[in-house]
């Protein structure tokens, strides 16, 4: 009998084909997609190809001599690279360490929200809805606002730093501002809900059956979300961390509103202020692409180790 | 044995032993014959309605017992009581003599499978069934896994993912997941709603030489009225949150006690009448007047035998004949249990052929006939009606004559 349920679900496969190509051909159906991602395929060349390479361009220029600042030819001078990485390479480090300090929080702190808010209040949409609301109603105050906003929080004379002071939790002399800890804390901020946002889309989603399931088979709660809740929601966590720390990485409002000159300098504003104040074009060009492979190269790595075939 | 899975593959076979106990391969199958269940006032109450009222019920140990009903009659909702997944509002839940009212799902001795399978899609099929056991920490489970696996014909996919299995395949994984825990009582919630007729004939089989196999008490919810009395040694007919009636299928076939069961379990004819001379006789029958016709009904198969009743009469237990021709194999004289009437509706279905008949003061009657040969009646011949009081059955008239009707 076996065989002959095998033989069924191989005529099944069968039906399947033979249904698939009907309704239009193949090519005219291919046809009409190129057309659909066409203006999009233009967008991308004009405003992300070309620039890149533009980008890649000027990090090859070089000043010639007795140029005026802010001058330089076109040339391919590959040794731009070498002088920015010498220069600059505690700047990439600490922004990579930033982003991931970061990303690191933003799950820790993230992750029970967006749980709290799909799986918990489920059913409940007027609590859900409300707790969305008030997770994204920040973004109506302008980015620069808010994390000026911080610095105040983080101030000596702020209560913050007073209540830690009064429990003796930090030291009598020292002092949040102009610090790391201010930088991540605002980077942390400010990308909270680009982490929280994707876990809560994919916790959504998630089949409570699953969890009936789980509990129906001896999986307390804890075992549950060990083993079905957690895994299931490894895409979401994976697009969370991505949407955080890769502009984490390259942000320098935070370092710049937050932090010192000394030792919270990330790699975004010394991109900026070779652009808009050195005018060493073709060095942060260098920097800029430098960041973006460092990056893809990061991703990549990660993505292989954590995201599945069948889950991204 | 009829049960489905045997292996095509001669060095394969002797580990798809389904024949008996005594064959089996590594590990043991069967749990100790299953444990009994006890609801006692059970109900349950939601927000706005009461899902579940007050429900005594008894599941023998080992036994195959089915919850059948309309959907929104309250069956899942008891089997989720049973589970764990629900809390009853009151009453108490006894599994093998332990009280399980207040136990959460993990701790008690019941496993399920769902109506959805509910499988966990991000682990292959030997992690989906290796879940329980894992979760318990038994100490073989790698060995038992595999066990149960081959059980549901299944080791061969066992590294696939559940979304690479068809339905039927699927719906094995969910039985194999809930088995391999050797729980005292296995739930099914319409575990084979999903599939398609004739793999859904094979489950049926299937779970029922399963069942046999490993012993377990089974509780099956489906509304299916046809796949709940094959497969269940007893079965309860549930509606609008009550338990309507309890007992063998062939019991509550051909003796329901109310309209509903009468009407939901196969097709009934229901005609209303007033028991004549009060009922009060000492004879076996007693009589009912129903507009007119004199219908008899057996004291012991009617649940109410004064004033107004509901005599039932199974379409495939009357006997038509033309008008006029001798009356055969109605016993009893003297024109009772016997009417007229004319045909309305003739459909031929094969083996048998459905009749309607308009009788006058009765309304339209239905009526079976077995194909031997006969020629056919035609709509508008005049039919004479006929029928053994053994095989009718009297309830109480003042329910409605069409609960049950519509309702699936």
């Amino acid at each position: 009998m076996t065989s002959r349920v095998a033989g069924r679900s191989g005529k099944q496969a069968g039906f399947e084909r033979a249904a698939a190509p009907a309704g239009g051909t193949a090519q005219s159906r291919n046809r009409a997609g190129y057309g659909l991602v066409g203006p999009g395929l233009v967008y991308l060349l004009v405003f992300f190809v070309l620039p890149v390479f533009t980008l890649l361009a000027t990090s090859l220029y070089v000043k010639p001599p007795g140029a005026e600042v802010g001058q330089f030819v076109p040339a391919l001078e590959f040794g731009n690279y070498a002088v920015v990485l010498g220069g600059y390479w505690p700047e990439l480090l600490r922004s990579f360490g930033f982003a991931l300090l970061a990303t690191v929080l933003c799950l820790v702190i993230g992750y029970p929200m967006a749980y709290l808010i799909a799986v918990r209040l489920r059913g409940r949409a007027l609590v859900q809805g409300l707790l969305l609301v008030l997770l994204i109603a920040p973004f109506f105050t302008s980015f620069v606002l808010r994390t000026q906003a911080w610095k105040q929080i983080l101030a000596d004379e702020g209560f913050l730093v007073q209540a830690l002071k009064t429990l003796h939790l930090m030291p009598q002399g020292a002092s949040l501002t102009a610090t790391s800890v201010a930088v991540v804390a605002g980077l942390t901020y400010n990308f909270l809900p680009f982490m929280v946002l994707p876990i809560y889309a994919n916790l959504q989603a998630l089949d409570h059956r699953l969890l009936e399931a789980g509990r129906d088979l001896y999986g307390s709660d804890l075992a549950v979300f060990r083993t079905v809740t957690l895994p299931i929601s490894v895409p979401g966590v994976l697009a969370g961390t991505l949407l955080t720390f890769i502009p984490a990485s390259g942000d320098f409002v935070n370092a710049a509103i937050l932090g010192n000159n000394r030792n919270t300098t990330m790699i975004g504003q010394v991109i900026d202020s070779k652009f808009m104040r050195v005018l060493d074009y073709p060095g942060a060009a260098a920097l800029s692409f430098i960041l973006m492979v460092a990056i893809l190269v990061l991703v990549t790595l990660y993505v292989r180790r954590f995201g599945t075939r069948d889950l991204v | 044995m009829g049960h489905l899975p045997a292996t095509t593959s001669p060095e394969s076979a002797p580990e798809t032993v389904l024949a008996g106990p005594g064959q089996q391969p590594a590990g043991d199958r069967s749990a100790p014959g299953g444990a009994e269940l006890v609801l006692h006032r059970v109900r349950k109450q939601f927000a706005d309605f009461t899902a579940v009222q007050a429900t005594d019920l008894t599941v023998r140990a080992g036994e195959f017992f089915a919850l059948l009903g309309p959907s929104g009659c309250g069956k899942t909702t008891t089997l989720r009581m049973v589970a764990g997944l629900e809390t009853p509002t009151g009453g108490s839940i006894r599994i093998g003599g332990r009280d399980v009212t207040s136990l959460p799902s993990y701790r008690r001795p019941v496993n399920t499978v769902f109506q959805s399978y509910a499988l966990f899609p991000h682990m292959t099929v030997r992690e989906n069934v290796a879940f329980g056991p894992r979760r318990r920490r038994v100490r073989d489970w790698k060995a038992r896994t595999e066990d149960f696996l081959r059980l549901v014909e299944l080791h061969h996919l066992a590294d696939r993912r559940p979304a690479q299995l068809s339905g039927g395949q699927q719906q094995r994984v969910a039985l194999a997941r809930a088995l391999v825990n050797q729980p005292e009582i296995l739930l099914l919630d319409e575990p084979l709603g999903a599939l398609d007729m004739k793999l859904r004939r094979q489950m049926q089989s299937e779970l029922k030489r399963i069942q046999a196999e490993v012993g377990l008490t089974f509780v099956h919810v489906t509304h299916d009225q046809e796949e709940a009395m094959s497969m269940a040694d007893r079965m309860a007919v549930m509606n609008e949150g009550r338990i309507e009636q309890i007992g063998r299928p062939e019991d509550l076939y051909h003796l329901p006690r109310t309209a509903f069961v009468a009407n939901f379990l196969g097709r009934s004819n229901l005609m209303a009448g007033t028991v004549t001379g009060g009922g009060g006789g000492t004879g076996p029958l007693f009589e009912v007047d129903a507009s007119g016709h004199r219908l008899a009904v057996h004291r012991d198969r009617a649940v109410s035998s004064t004033g107004e009743v509901l005599v039932g009469v199974r379409p495939e237990k009357i006997h038509l004949r033309p008008a006029g021709a001798g009356a055969d194999g109605a016993t009893a004289g003297g024109g009772v249990n016997r009417v007229t009437g004319a045909v309305t509706d003739v459909a031929f279905t094969g083996v048998s052929t459905e009749y309607r008949v308009e009788v006058p003061g009765l309304g339209e009657l239905g009526v079976f006939a077995q194909n031997r040969g006969e020629d056919l009646m035609r709509p508008g011949d005049a039919v004479g009606l006929s029928w053994d009081p053994a095989h009718a059955f009297g309830l109480d008239g003042r329910q409605d004559a069409a609960a049950g009707d519509e309702a699936v």
